[in-house]
């Protein structure tokens, strides 16, 4: 039997879906996680725990645990254990993604950097200390802008700015949720950087999508019905298949070939953002890891395949008779915060699961819990499926169930009395 | 008039590289034997003839039931065919399937019931307390295992790690005769989760 190494954030979505793909594959499966799990010692081995700050001592110890219990595949599950995998891959002379190529995929400074080099479309960027002064950056950067740290994710710290004055609070309202974040200085050397790049006006598509040596499979193209023109950029709706013409599909798919190729990224997955407008796509993200949150959740292949069955099985190098997605329509919304504060009711859930084409609503924030919006958040509330048999009937389906969601959320500070807010 | 055989396949909840095959009489009565290769295999005749197909990797006789495990996930039914017919041709020749004194008795659902229970005050729940969870057996169905899991542990990021992993793995060294473990928790209503999950 294969055993597979699985590399799991603690602070991952993840688990649970890359657990059972390997179950259903069959696979033995070790996990690896960043902090120590209280049943290590009755795990036999199965439990690891690893450093992912530190790729170089987490693939030496992964390299000795493999001398006794050979690997046939590491898999970093998010973000944060991507760099681990790929070391402890190069270490075990499995297929891996250069650590460089990881790094730029995940700091988007260098890597609007390598996309401008190879002439890969992206918007135009300027690169700030968070610690500068804004007043004198702000006359040297074309408006409408977006700002945006160089090292977070999820929309956290990202806001459209239309003139200078905007610059200026947006560039401050960043540094703050910079200096939160990382209080170590060495940390503040990676995270303390902001872009400011040209806002891209137009549509905007997620591609999903498998690299083998370098080729890009695609796997699913999503489209992101949610006008983003800011100021903040919260993700919502994704659905699929696309229903650009398929010219303008083609082209997103070479668009992405193309920033992996600048990028240096040859195995495993990718998930790219791209802005379309009249111009042809642009590279917003690519990032070297499969589509975040539960969205995973939207995407079924043909034989009911998972995406992450799909990674496991291309990491194992397993059979794959077929990375073709169901023919349902699908999608997906990731459920905006409306305002921060303390979570303590999700009201109309079963009356919304009633609708047609709505498959699942998973409220991932407990209640009692405190909520942050956009931009210093970097949480969703939940995620919402529907399927159906075409895009526009899977896409209304979701406005309407998010419809049917009443959030009770009370002021962050004294619980006073809980206010009721519609979904939107 | 001989009764003819009824064979009925169940695919595992747990684990799909497994199937259940329940025979209309009985196997291995009161015990249960588990074979991972051919040779180990000599006192059944029956283990012998499934091993003759090539995707299967191992056999469980217990009472009136043979588990097969085969070697990759993927597609049953042209497989169960094949196994069903080699189940109906070894038990046609007539002669045990398997040697009545084979492998070990099985314990009964108290049995079971009890070693787990002491599994968990003693070890699991002490451990996992430190992240404010807890592990209850909720009932032994044969050789079923329903648990639920609360604390920390309900909603956590890490559930199915801990689940699969740990405790999973300190049932079946602690009472090896478990055949599934099935998780009743519900995790979405989880008040107070160890790990939350936070980006991407």
């Amino acid at each position: 039997m294969s055993r597979l190494l699985l590399l799991i954030p603690t602070a991952s979505y993840r688990a649970a879906a890359f657990m059972d793909a390997a179950r259903r594959l069959g696979v033995e499966v070790v996990v690896g996680t960043d902090q120590r799990q209280s049943l290590e010692f009755r795990s036999g081995g199965r439990l690891l725990t690893l450093d992912f700050k530190n790729p170089a001592s987490g693939a030496r110890q992964i390299a000795r645990h493999a001398l006794k219990n050979p690997l046939a595949a590491v898999v970093g599950v998010d973000e944060e254990s991507l760099l681990l995998a790929a070391a402890a891959s190069k270490a075990l002379s499995l297929p891996h993604n250069a650590a460089a190529a990881i790094r730029a995929a995940r700091d988007k400074a260098l890597m609007r950097g390598l996309l401008k080099k190879a002439g890969v479309p992206s918007p135009d960027f300027k690169v700030f200390s968070a610690a500068g002064a804004p007043e004198r950056f702000a006359g040297s950067v074309r408006y409408p802008c977006v700002l945006k740290p160089a090292r977070l994710s999820a929309s956290q710290g990202v806001i459209r700015a239309d003139d200078a004055g905007q610059f200026i609070s947006a560039f401050k309202r960043i540094g703050k949720i910079l200096r939160g974040m990382s209080p170590d200085s060495k940390e503040s050397q990676n995270f303390g950087r902001i872009l400011a790049e040209d806002f891209i006006p137009g549509k905007e598509a997620a591609l999903e999508g498998l690299l083998t040596g370098g080729k890009l499979r695609v796997l699913a193209l999503f489209d992101k019905p949610d006008p983003l023109d800011g100021p903040f950029f919260e993700e919502t709706i994704y659905v699929t298949p696309s229903r650009l013409p398929a010219a303008a599909q083609k082209q997103i798919a070479r668009r992405a070939q193309e920033a992996v190729r600048a990028l240096g990224l040859r195995e495993g997955p990718v998930h790219a953002e791209l802005r379309i407008p009249a111009s042809g796509p642009k590279i917003i993200e690519i990032a070297a890891r499969s589509i975040g949150g539960l969205c995973s959740k939207s995407l079924r292949f043909k034989a009911g395949m998972s995406l992450e069955e799909l990674i496991l099985r291309h990491a194992l190098r397993a059979p794959m008779d077929s990375a073709e997605r169901e023919s349902l329509a699908s999608g997906v919304m990731m459920i905006p915060i409306p305002r921060t504060g303390i979570l303590r009711e999700v009201r109309g859930r079963r009356e919304a699961l009633k609708l047609p084409g709505v498959e699942e609503i998973s409220i991932t924030i407990p209640a009692g819990h405190a909520v942050t919006a956009l931009p210093e958040g970097r949480r969703y509330l939940g995620f919402i499926f529907a399927r159906a048999k075409r895009p526009r009937e899977a896409e209304a389906a979701l406005r309407k169930a998010h419809a049917r969601l009443r959030f009770e959320i009370s002021p962050p500070e004294g619980a006073s009395l809980a206010e009721s807010h519609p979904a939107r | 008039m001989k009764q003819e055989i009824k064979i009925t396949a169940s695919l595992s909840a747990g684990n799909p590289t497994r199937c259940k095959f329940a025979v209309n009489r009985p196997l291995l009565p009161g015990r249960t034997v588990t074979y991972s290769e051919a040779r180990q295999a000599a006192e059944s005749p029956l283990a012998l003839a499934l091993f003759e197909i090539l995707e299967v990797s191992e056999v469980r006789i217990s009472g009136d039931w043979v588990q097969v495990t085969k070697k990759d996930a993927g597609n049953w039914a042209p497989l169960a065919k094949k196994i069903g017919s080699g189940i109906r041709s070894a038990l046609e020749r007539g002669a045990n399937p398997v040697a009545p004194n084979a492998g070990k008795e099985l314990p009964g659902p108290d049995e079971i019931r009890l070693k787990i229970e002491r599994l968990f005050e003693t070890e699991i729940n002490p451990a996992i307390a430190s992240h404010g969870g807890f592990v209850e057996l909720l009932d032994v169905k044969g050789a079923s295992v329903y648990l639920q899991m609360g604390g920390g542990c309900q909603g956590c990021g890490m559930a199915n790690v801990t689940l699969r992993q740990g405790i999973e793995t300190s049932i079946r060294d602690a009472v090896p005769e478990v055949e599934e473990i099935l998780d009743s928790t519900d995790h979405a209503s989880g008040a107070n989760p160890y790990y939350q999950p936070s980006k991407k």
